[in-house]
């Protein structure tokens, strides 16, 4: 006999409806910010309601829901969509950064911290997803599931199939370039004064 | 009330500070950080900021609206049995 799927069980059916696609919003924004371009993300999220689908009688219930999810997602996003593009998957990272970069340049002299974080406030949404995007992938990816999806550094490890090692010195670069991106993004919306050089 | 000799200094918390404010660091060093911190503003400073900057990421990198169509045919998903495997 086949394999049960979703589709032949209707309670199976049922939990996927209850706990799978409430999760759409936050799957449809993390595949924009992997694959930055709106008809990519529809595709990646679309196929990775069919592998969930049918591969949900497989998954344990009880278990990491969302870590089991973002795992097809990234997999998705890997397998169908990168293969169509030439962007070289950069290993070599922003290593020159200070890790208080941002904080540095914001103030972090005499300023009160208020008027530091206020400046990040200021900076528009759709700015900050741009910094965001901006990252090479091996750095957006553990940025965004570590600070976006709120995912652990095992969980994280899971879902790019990556050493736990190499997780955390490419969210730490990541982060770092990521403020980086930030800083420019304030500088050009006239934000901060350009009196760092 | 400052506890010298026994927790981390700051270079040792900075160090870690990413990992803290992940919730990634075991139970010992997370009180030891604390303990730092309360004592130490320029390294609490530093925490909180890095701490606000998560909060804007998290906050300002969700939102998007999901096409209606793209509900949609995940809805219409549901509604067919999947192709045969």
């Amino acid at each position: 006999m086949a394999q049960t799927t979703a589709a032949d069980d209707p309670i199976l059916r049922e939990r996927f409806e209850r706990d799978v696609l409430p999760l759409l919003p936050s799957l449809y924004a993390a595949a924009l910010r992997m694959t930055r371009n709106p008809a990519d993300a529809e595709d990646v999220v679309q196929d990775t309601y069919l592998r969930a689908y049918r591969g949900f009688a497989g998954f344990q219930e009880g278990t990491n829901l969302k870590a089991w999810l973002y795992r097809i997602l990234t997999n998705s996003y890997i397998n169908t969509y990168r293969k169509k593009q030439r962007e070289p998957q950069t290993v070599e990272g922003p290593d020159d950064l200070d890790e208080w970069y941002l904080y540095d340049r914001l103030g972090g002299r005499n300023v009160e911290l208020s008027a530091e974080t206020e400046v990040l406030d200021r900076i528009p949404d759709q700015a900050v997803k741009d910094a965001l995007e901006s990252l090479p992938e091996n750095f957006r990816l553990p940025v965004l599931l570590a600070d976006v999806e709120g995912f652990s550094y095992k969980e994280i490890a899971d879902i790019m199939d990556t050493p736990i090692g190499t997780v955390m010195s490419r969210l730490h670069r990541g982060r770092k370039a990521l403020q980086k991106a930030l800083w420019d993004t304030a500088k050009e919306r006239g934000l901060v004064d350009d009196d760092d050089a | 009330m400052t506890t010298p000799d026994c927790g981390p200094n700051c270079e040792e918390t900075l160090n870690e500070i990413e990992s803290f404010l992940d919730g990634e660091v075991d139970v010992t060093m997370h009180e030891q950080i604390q303990v730092h911190l309360s004592d130490c503003n320029p390294c609490m400073q530093r925490a909180e900021f890095r701490r606000h900057v998560k909060v804007v990421i998290r906050a300002k990198c969700t939102g998007d609206d999901v096409p209606a169509a793209l509900e949609h045919r995940i809805r219409a998903l549901l509604a067919e049995p999947p192709a045969a495997p």
